[in-house]
């Protein structure tokens, strides 16, 4: 088992604006090359990582901004990507369903960004954070080396 | 980082995107795509081929521009699709709604003249 990286220990990124996002993203492209993770696995971490951020600053904060912290564990099976905040209490399950089907006119975009960490993560979890905060924990499987 | 490159190619108008489209840079690919449908500009491809990366933001962009063109009597046809934005594209849905081709000139041909009429609805 991969253990989540310990509180003070390992790598581990603060942010709290939009603006950070591309530094977030280097962040995790960085990390994510110099452990050797496949581009597949990369994109979706990238991906997961955006999306989950994208949601915690603009939606749990809202309106007054606060620290996220973003912690990053891989090793030679998996990917752990967890993403601690201190923002009012949210769950991603709660997110409004994704519009796959409409036709175009009618297609409505809402939903896609939690969808996709969905779609492209082997894990998702929620849960509060001790205290106040919410805890987003998001792994991705890597494809097995002896294979 | 993104750039865009406009290149007129007939009643055509290819956007040569570069980079990638995520959260911070949707927004001024959007403003780029919307500028062209105002311009009258509405049959435009998106040549994709430089694009390694794209999250939902990228996929709003994409929407608003496509019902935009669509709503003008053009179309947002997309080229050179790489893979793992393909791959966005399909668990997004979006592969339903919009047109993709191998290739520029392909997308470029697909607007027949036909779609010169004015007012023609793209299918």
């Amino acid at each position: 088992m991969s253990g989540l990286t310990p509180m003070g220990e390992g790598p581990r990124f603060e942010a709290a604006r939009i603006e950070d996002l591309a530094e977030v993203m280097g962040y995790v492209d960085a990390a994510c090359e110099g452990a050797g993770v496949p581009a597949e696995a990369a994109f979706a971490v990238r991906l997961a990582v955006e999306e989950a951020f994208t949601n915690i600053v603009k939606h749990a904060y809202a309106d007054s901004p606060g620290p996220v912290r973003l912690e990053l564990s891989i090793d030679g099976t998996e990917v752990t990507v967890r993403l601690i905040d201190a923002a009012p209490l949210f769950d991603p399950a709660q997110a409004p369903p994704p519009d796959l089907d409409s036709d175009w006119d009618d297609r409505v975009e809402g939903g896609l960004g939690w969808h996709l960490v969905h779609q492209l993560m082997d894990e998702v979890r929620h849960e509060p954070a001790p205290g106040a905060g919410n805890i987003v924990t998001m792994i991705k499987r890597l494809p097995s080396a002896a294979s | 980082m993104l750039e865009i490159r406009v290149e007129p190619r007939g009643h055509v108008t290819v956007v040569v995107i570069q980079g990638s489209v995520d959260g911070l840079t949707a927004d001024s690919l959007l403003g780029a795509l919307q500028k062209e449908v105002a311009g009258g500009r509405t049959r435009l491809v998106a040549d994709l081929s430089g694009v390694e990366y794209t999250s939902s933001a990228g996929l709003r962009a994409l929407l608003a521009t496509v019902k935009d063109a669509r709503r003008h009597g053009g179309d947002l046809r997309l080229a050179a699709v790489t893979v793992n934005v393909r791959k966005v594209l399909d668990l997004s849905g979006f592969t339903s709604i919009l047109k993709l081709y191998d290739e520029v000139d392909a997308a470029v041909g697909s607007f027949g003249a036909a779609d010169r009429a004015a007012g023609e609805e793209a299918i």
